[in-house]
C-alpha cells in the first residue's frame, strides 16, 4: 500500500485535474463561509454544539441506556456490536432471516469503516449503494474519496463512461442532468424490489429513542419506507441528549458541509411503520478506546460534515484516496491511528498544521492539535519511518549545543552557495516542486554582532 | 448480551467527569418578516411558491403549473407505497414552515403513508402563512411533546451535485416542489 505522500505524488501528476479538485473544494468551503456569516449566532451555535457533545461524551453510558430503552419501547430492535466484524455478522444475520438477495443502502460512513459491502458480497448478497456518488464509485470498484461528496475525484467524462459501461447510456454523453436521470431510473427498480434497506444515522436522540437521517437525494427514505426491514447502523458517538438539541446540530450540519441552509430531507424515525421491522446496530469498534484518551476524546464529537476536508490545503491537493482510509482528510487522520497505529502512521503527518480545520469545525474539535499529539504518540512508539526519526535525532543533536548549531549553519551556507547540487537533488524531499532559497552570506547572529 | 456489557463496562471503567448540559439554545436572532424569509429560503432551495387566499383558490394556479398531469390528494392515495409510483402530482398539508431554511414539517399524521412525499414525481404542500416559525429552535419548541412515529423536515425538491458539483434537481425523491401559502 502506498503511503499518503506516495499516493499524493500520483494524484498531482495530473496538474490540471489537481487544480480543478483544489478549486472545486475551495468553492464548497466558500459557500460554507457565505451561509455561516448570514447567522449572527454562528459562533454561539458552534460553542453550543461543542458543549452538548462534551456533556454527552461525559455521560455516554447513561444516554446509550436511555436511548436503548426508548427505542425498544418504540418497537425498534436494538443490537450491540463491539467491532466491525460483529456489526457485519449482525447485519448479515438479519438479512438471511428475510431471505433477501439484494439490498439497498444509503450513505453510511460506519458501514464503510466496517467494510460491510465486501463482507456481504462474499456471502452472496448484492449491495446496491443508492447515493448517486456512492453508486458511481461502486460501479468503478472504488471507495468514496470524500464523506459528503463521494465521487469528487471524478470528472463528468469519467461518470459518463462508467454509466455507458454499466447502465448503457449513450457513449460520450456526460451531461450531469441526463446521467442523474439514468441513475434515478436504474435505482427505482431496486428501491421497489428490495426487502431490506440499510441507512446510516446522523443523530440519535436519547430522550425519544428516535434517530435522524439527512439526505439531499431522498435515497435513504426511498429505501427505508419501501423495504420490509430497515437496518440503521450507527457508531455509539452519534448520541445526543434531547430532541431540542437537534435544532443546533441541523442548523450547523448542512451549512458546514455544502453551504446549504439544511439538507432537503431530515427524517426522524421513531417507530417502524405497520408491518415493518426496524433494527438499530450500535457499534463500538474502538470508540470506547478513544473515549478513554483525554487528548483524543474530542474527535468523537465529529458530525461528519467534511468542512475540514474542504478547507484543508493538503486534502484539496492530494485527493481522498491518498489517505487510504474510509474517512479521509484531517478528521480521518486523527481517527485512523485509533484503529491501527502502524498502518496509518503517515496520516497525522499529512498536514501543515495550519489549523484551518479546527477553525471551520462546527463542533470545535481541536483537529490540528490532535494531529500533533498523534505525531508525538507515534514517534514515541517508534513507528515513524527511519528517515524521519533519524533526521529528528540529528536535529535534536544540532540544537543541543550552540557551537554545533553555529557550525552546522556555517557549513550549510557554504554548501548552498558553492555546492548547491548537494541539496538540490531528488534525495532531498524538500526540493521536490520547490526551489531551495539563496543562502545568506552570514548568519543572523553574526550580522547582529557586527551591526554598526 | 456480552458485547453490550463489554461496551457499557468500558464506559463505566472511565473516570467520572462532571460536565453539565448547556441548556436550550437561546441566543438566536429574531426575524421581523418570517413569511418573507420563508419565501426567500424556498427560492434558494429550488422550490416554487404561490400565495392564495384559501385552498380552493389554488386550483387555477396549480392547473397552470401542471397542465397535463393528474393531481392526487392524500385521500386519493391508497395505503400501499408501491401504487404511488404512478402518482404524478401529490398534494399534501404541511404542519408548519421554518423561515430560515424553507423546511416544512411533515409527519405520519399528514401523510397517506411514509414514502408518499418521496416517491411521487411532483409534490405540492399547503402551508398556512400563520404557521411559519423563524428558526429550527422554534420549530422544535413547537414539536415539544409531539412525538410523531415518523416525521421530517422537507426543504425543496430532491437534488444532487454528485457529478462534478453540478446541481441537478430531481435525484430520487420528488422532481419539483410547489409550496402553496394560504
Amino acid at each position: 500500500m502506498l503511503n499518503h505522500a506516495e499516493a499524493s505524488e500520483k494524484f498531482i501528476a495530473d496538474a490540471e485535474r489537481t487544480t480543478w479538485h483544489d478549486e472545486t473544494l475551495w468553492f464548497v468551503r466558500s459557500k460554507r463561509d457565505k451561509v455561516s456569516k448570514l447567522l449572527p449566532e454562528w459562533e454561539a451555535l458552534r460553542e453550543q454544539a461543542s458543549l452538548i457533545k462534551d456533556h454527552t461524551l461525559a455521560n455516554l453510558g447513561q444516554y446509550l441506556e436511555e436511548f436503548e430503552a426508548k427505542a425498544q419501547k418504540n418497537g425498534i430492535i436494538v443490537h450491540w456490536a463491539k467491532d466491525a466484524h460483529e456489526h457485519n455478522e449482525i447485519v448479515h444475520s438479519i438479512i438471511s432471516k428475510h431471505g433477501g438477495k439484494a439490498l439497498v443502502k444509503s450513505k453510511s460512513m460506519l458501514t464503510e469503516e466496517c467494510h460491510l459491502n465486501e463482507f456481504l458480497t462474499k456471502k452472496g448478497v448484492e449491495v446496491v449503494d443508492t447515493d448517486l456518488g456512492e453508486r458511481i464509485v461502486q460501479f468503478r470498484n472504488e471507495v468514496p474519496s470524500h464523506i459528503v461528496l463521494p465521487a469528487i475525484h471524478l470528472k463528468k467524462e469519467d461518470v459518463g463512461e462508467t454509466f455507458h459501461e454499466f447502465l448503457g447510456t449513450p457513449k460520450g454523453n456526460k451531461d450531469p442532468q441526463f446521467l442523474t436521470e439514468a441513475a434515478r431510473q436504474h435505482l427505482r427498480g431496486y428501491f421497489l424490489g428490495a426487502n431490506v434497506a440499510i441507512t446510516g444515522v446522523n443523530f440519535a436522540v436519547a430522550e425519544t429513542g428516535e434517530f435522524v437521517v439527512c439526505t439531499n437525494e431522498g435515497n435513504a427514505d426511498m429505501g427505508a419506507h419501501l423495504a420490509k426491514v430497515h437496518i440503521a447502523c450507527m457508531g455509539i458517538e452519534k448520541m445526543i441528549p434531547k430532541r431540542k438539541d437537534l435544532g443546533v446540530f441541523l442548523r450547523l450540519l448542512a451549512r458546514s458541509a455544502t453551504g446549504q441552509l439544511i439538507t432537503t430531507y431530515s427524517s426522524h424515525f421513531a417507530k417502524p411503520r405497520e408491518g415493518q421491522e426496524m433494527h438499530i446496530v450500535l457499534v463500538d469498534n474502538g470508540r470506547t478506546r478513544q473515549l478513554a484518551r483525554d487528548e483524543f476524546r474530542n474527535s468523537l464529537k465529529c458530525i461528519r460534515c467534511a468542512a475540514c476536508f474542504n478547507t484543508c490545503p493538503v486534502y484539496r491537493r492530494s485527493g481522498g484516496h491518498s489517505y487510504h482510509q474510509p474517512v479521509a482528510g484531517p478528521i480521518g487522520s486523527i481517527l485512523a491511528p485509533n484503529f491501527d497505529k502502524s498502518a496509518n502512521v503517515d496520516l497525522p503527518f499529512a498536514s501543515t498544521l495550519c489549523g484551518s480545520c479546527s477553525n471551520v469545525c462546527p463542533v470545535k474539535i481541536n483537529i490540528h492539535e490532535q494531529l500533533w499529539f498523534w505525531r508525538q504518540d507515534l514517534m514515541k512508539d517508534g513507528l515513524a519511518p527511519l528517515g524521519k526519526s533519524l533526521s529528528m535525532k540529528g536535529m535534536a543533536f544540532v540544537f543541543s549545543s550552540p557551537t554545533i548549531f553555529r557550525m552546522a549553519g556555517y557549513i550549510g551556507r557554504l554548501v548552498m552557495r558553492f555546492a548547491p547540487f548537494i541539496v538540490n537533488n531528488s534525495f532531498n524531499p524538500w526540493f521536490k516542486q520547490r526551489e531551495m532559497p539563496d543562502a545568506p552570506k552570514e548568519s543572523f547572529q553574526s550580522w547582529y554582532k557586527n551591526r554598526k | 448480551m456480552s458485547s453490550r456489557s463489554d461496551i457499557f463496562g468500558a464506559i463505566q471503567a472511565l473516570e467520572k467527569r462532571e460536565i453539565s448540559h448547556p441548556g436550550d439554545f437561546k441566543s438566536y436572532s429574531a426575524t421581523k418578516d418570517p413569511v418573507g424569509d420563508f419565501k426567500n429560503s424556498l427560492s434558494i432551495v429550488g422550490a416554487m411558491c404561490i400565495e392564495v387566499e384559501n385552498k380552493k383558490n389554488a386550483e387555477t394556479r396549480l392547473s397552470e403549473i401542471y397542465p397535463d398531469l393528474q393531481r392526487y390528494t392524500s385521500q386519493d392515495v391508497v395505503a400501499n407505497g408501491l401504487d404511488l409510483e404512478a402518482v404524478d402530482v401529490l398534494e399534501i398539508d404541511g404542519m408548519f414552515g421554518v423561515a430560515e431554511n424553507g423546511a416544512i414539517w411533515l409527519s405520519d399524521q399528514f401523510l397517506p403513508n411514509r414514502v408518499a412525499p418521496f416517491i411521487c414525481q411532483h409534490l405540492v404542500i399547503y402551508v398556512a402563512k400563520s404557521e411559519i416559525v423563524a428558526t429550527l429552535h422554534e420549530a422544535y419548541e413547537r414539536l415539544d411533546g409531539n412525538y410523531a412515529d415518523f416525521g421530517l423536515f422537507l426543504s425543496g425538491p430532491s437534488k444532487t451535485a454528485d457529478i462534478e458539483q453540478s446541481l441537478v434537481i430531481g435525484a430520487h425523491g420528488a422532481r419539483s416542489l410547489c409550496v402553496v401559502l394560504t
